[in-house]
């Protein structure tokens, strides 16, 4: 029996493991992992005639595992969620520089690496949402409004991990400097209605029910709530709530660079320079209810929030201040 | 009278090659984390108290829990007939096929949508508690059912009962199965950090999650991933020392088989009920969320989820055939070498379980990948060594009762180390070689953190796809490969039907090998 199994199950194995053959093919390591995407490097396929090879994965294993292969990579481009990471990977020498006018021209210079090692692809805003019952919509204007005693017990967050949270005290770091920033956390937590949340969605709904007054999501969250891609009670429950753009807003961004390792860094760029093109970028975005890199694209959830005002610092600086954030958040309780 | 080994060379270097195979990423591992700067001993940092607090506290419940309830029921389904028992013993599956991310996930979800916020210690411990149990149920069941009819004939025809019997005579004989699922148990606890972390428990594992995908620092993280494996080892050999003052050795052979006290009346309904709860539960409640997440269900792409469907099928076959290779070597290798320092490393080698996936991934990659090793080979030796335990449990368990006489008798027939093993050890590994392929392929088909990080390209597969929408908070889409996954498990299940028509049917007449 063991016998013919293993007849049977060896070469269904080596079939299934076998890599497609194609002429010219790039890979892609990827921390984005939206079904939407496929469809985009499928377009790219066919319009450029290279293959994509895709494996998406966690940002953070991404990183381990693309700097353990060293030069054997196969990967040609490495594309991350958040600021921080594709600083992280920079510094660590995973990216190669790129001479790109078309990049330049397309990426707005805050939104890539001032050296051309990565450059951003979508953007997402993490903005206030507030239930009007609980929370007067007009009384939070900025993100330092949250830390105000009339929130008592009425705010919600979500915990330390979340990158979102800490690519946004990172902002605040900048923006306001550490004193500022530390008495900031230290009076939302005052504030906070239940421990912290693991999930955008559970906070989001949170909101919408009632339980908690105010919340910091990313704006994509609720455009997924509204637009019924969750579900019909779902949808009810977002009309409960108010989305308020914090002025300035703080904007992370997806981005991707060509590695160091890669064997076809031509065809490598050619996938980011489409990615970043209008008609990419504005797929990539859309598909996830993100922002594209200029303006504010057509996805009509999106469009009710309005319009936005950035706050100017840099995706590569808020990378560079993540950690210090981060040691913010431990030492003043933010679980 | 001494077996005829093979050459003591050979063994000696089988065994160890093994044992260095699974061991080796575990070096590797420490050798990492000091490389911290800082120090590899900082890491547990300001919450780190906590952390450890709530692991051990989670590690006790989860103990209490499934120790006493998988008995119950492994007793039950063993030894005792009441209403639909054949029936009750399959589903025992179901909560093993059910990963423990997507239960917590489920629940928070439906606890969200109707204004309840469940988190906290005893949701986490009633999660893991749900998704272990199957280890003790169907490692002490084996156990149960392998004790010989004379015992527990004998035992009552002292006078006890059922009761009796069972905590004076079968108890302690199943003592190391027991012990054995509630290690595994208790090695899930530690390396599980989906669900603890959805459920809102600081532990080492969300602490080590922290360290890494938070803070960019894999060696704390790696710190302390071998902090909880401490914890875990010395609580496993604790448990083995203590056990060893009191062996028990058991000669039932095949064929002679205990047919169950046929329980009568609100006694059979409740031993029915108390075997319905932990499939009920774990099944219910996503089927619960299924129903109420329908407008939610994508129209998904046949022909990918057969492709996912198949690689999750091949890997999960590959790493049981892996798996139970190299624990038959080890289990039946160091029975017959008694070195004391291949003994320890044996044993650590089992403890691979309670290292996370992420970061065994992490140790496969570190070593490994700077020398080309192809990531499917990668993949598969990951998996070998985290399932080993899971494959080692039950056979260890079966070979510690196992008296050394009968070894002795076969030797002294002038039988030498392949017959011994072809005609003793296998047939009676059979129903335990059985039960941990079975485990392992169903442990396989629904471990992510390894798949997700050691996959080749284009190589996705049903797990990877249900985190991918689940990590997305996309529940709704991740409904098909997740029933697969459901699916996969439990028709693998039905490899056990043949064993169970036999318990039901009366014992066969022995088996003439």
């Amino acid at each position: 029996m063991v016998r013919s199994f293993v007849w049977l199950y060896l070469p269904a194995f080596f079939c299934l493991a076998a890599a497609p053959a194609g002429a010219e093919s790039i890979g892609v390591y990827s921390g984005r992992h939206y079904n939407s995407d496929k469809q985009l490097y499928k377009l790219f396929s066919q319009r450029t005639g290279i293959e994509v090879n895709l494996l998406e994965a966690k940002d953070d294993a991404l990183i381990q595992r693309l700097q353990a292969e060293g030069s054997g990579s196969p990967a040609d481009v490495l594309v991350l969620v958040d600021a921080a990471r594709l600083d992280r990977a920079a510094d660590l020498g995973l990216f190669k520089p790129l001479k790109s006018p078309q990049l330049l021209r397309e990426v707005p210079v805050q939104y890539r690496d001032s050296r051309g090692r990565w450059f951003g692809l979508t953007r997402r805003v993490r903005a206030v949402i507030v239930n009007p019952k609980l929370v007067s919509p007009a009384s939070i204007r900025t993100y330092g409004d949250l830390a105000s005693p009339q929130l008592k017990g009425k705010l919600c967050l979500r915990d330390r991990k979340s990158v979102y949270n800490q690519s946004l005290v990172a902002d605040q770091l900048v923006s306001n400097g550490a004193v500022a920033t530390s008495s900031w956390i230290k009076s939302m937590q005052a504030n906070l209605a239940q421990p912290v949340f693991s999930s955008d969605t559970a906070l989001t709904r949170a909101v919408a029910q009632g339980q908690c007054g105010a919340a910091l999501v990313n704006t994509y969250y609720v455009a997924r709530m509204l637009s019924g891609e969750s579900g019909e009670a779902d949808q009810r429950l977002a009309k409960n709530l108010k989305l308020i753009m914090p002025n300035p807003a703080h904007v992370n961004i997806s981005g991707a660079g060509v590695t160091s390792s890669a064997r076809n860094p031509e065809a490598a760029q050619k996938l980011i320079e489409f990615l970043a093109s209008p008609s990419g970028g504005k797929g990539y975005a859309e598909a996830n209810n993100e922002y594209p890199l200029k303006g504010y694209g057509d996805n009509p959830w999106l469009k009710s929030f309005g319009p936005f005002k950035t706050s100017g610092i840099s995706a590569e600086t808020l990378g560079a201040n993540n950690k210090l954030a981060v040691q913010l958040m431990e030492n003043n309780d933010w679980k | 009278m001494e077996i005829r080994l093979p050459p003591r060379f050979n063994l000696l270097a089988i065994l160890s090659g093994t044992a260095a195979l699974n061991l080796l990423p575990l070096l590797g591992l420490f050798f990492y984390c000091l490389s911290r700067p800082g120090g590899a001993f900082s890491a547990l940092g300001r919450e780190g108290f906590e952390q450890l607090g709530n692991t051990l506290l989670l590690l006790l419940l989860v103990a209490i829990g499934v120790g006493c309830l998988g008995t119950a029921i492994g007793w039950l389904t063993a030894c005792c007939r009441f209403p639909a028992r054949g029936l009750l013993t399959i589903a025992q599956l179901i909560p093993l096929a059910i990963p423990a991310y997507l239960e917590a996930a489920v629940i928070t979800d439906l606890g969200s949508r109707h204004g309840l916020r469940l988190h906290g210690i005893s949701w986490a411990a009633a999660v893991l508690i749900l998704s272990t149990m199957p280890y003790v149920v169907l490692l002490s069941r084996d156990s149960f059912r392998q004790s010989g009819r004379r015992h527990l004939e004998a035992s009552r025809s002292l006078g006890l009962a059922a009761w009796g019997s069972f905590k004076r005579v079968a108890l302690p004989m199943a003592l190391p199965a027991i012990a054995s699922g509630i290690a595994l148990a208790g090695m899930e606890v530690v390396n599980e950090f989906g669900a603890v972390e959805l459920l809102g428990v600081p532990t080492l594992s969300t602490g080590l999650l922290q360290r890494w995908q938070g803070e960019g620092d894999p060696q704390g993280a790696t710190s302390l991933a071998l902090t909880s494996l401490a914890v875990v080892a010395l609580l496993v050999a604790a448990e083995r020392w203590q056990r060893r003052l009191s062996r028990r050795w058991d000669q039932a052979g095949p064929g002679d088989r205990f047919e169950g006290w046929q329980l009568h009346g609100p006694r059979a309904w409740l031993a029915s009920s108390l075997c319905l709860l932990p499939p009920l539960l774990s099944g219910g409640i996503p089927l619960i969320w299924i129903c109420s997440s329908w407008d939610q269900l994508r129209q998904e792409n046949l022909a990918e989820l057969i492709g996912l469907s198949g690689r999750s099928l091949a890997l999960g076959l590959g790493a049981a055939v892996l798996a139970l290779f190299m624990a038959l070597i080890l289990a039946v290798g160091s029975r017959w070498l008694k070195l004391p320092w291949l003994q320890a490393s044996v044993f650590m080698a089992g403890l691979g379980y309670a290292v996370p996936g992420a970061v065994l991934a992490l140790a496969l990659l570190l070593l490994f990948a700077p020398l080309g090793v192809p990531p499917l080979l990668l993949l598969l030796w990951g998996y070998g060594n985290r399932f080993l335990a899971v494959a080692k449990g039950g056979l260890d368990a079966s070979l510690e009762r196992l008296p050394p006489s009968i070894e002795e008798a076969a030797a002294s027939l002038g039988k030498n180390w392949q017959s011994v093993l072809t005609m003793v050890h296998l047939p009676v590994l059979r129903s335990p070689l059985l039960l941990a392929g079975l485990l392992v392929f169903v442990d396989t088909v629904k471990e992510l953190p390894l798949t997700f990080a050691l996959r080749p390209f284009n190589f996705d597969t049903l797990a990877v796809r249900v985190y991918q929408y689940a990590s997305d908070e996309r529940l709704g889409a991740a409904l098909a490969p997740a029933l697969l996954i459901v699916g996969l498990g439990l028709s693998s299940a039905l490899m056990l039907v043949p064993q169970l028509r036999e318990e039901t049917t009366g014992p066969l007449p022995p088996v003439a090998n």
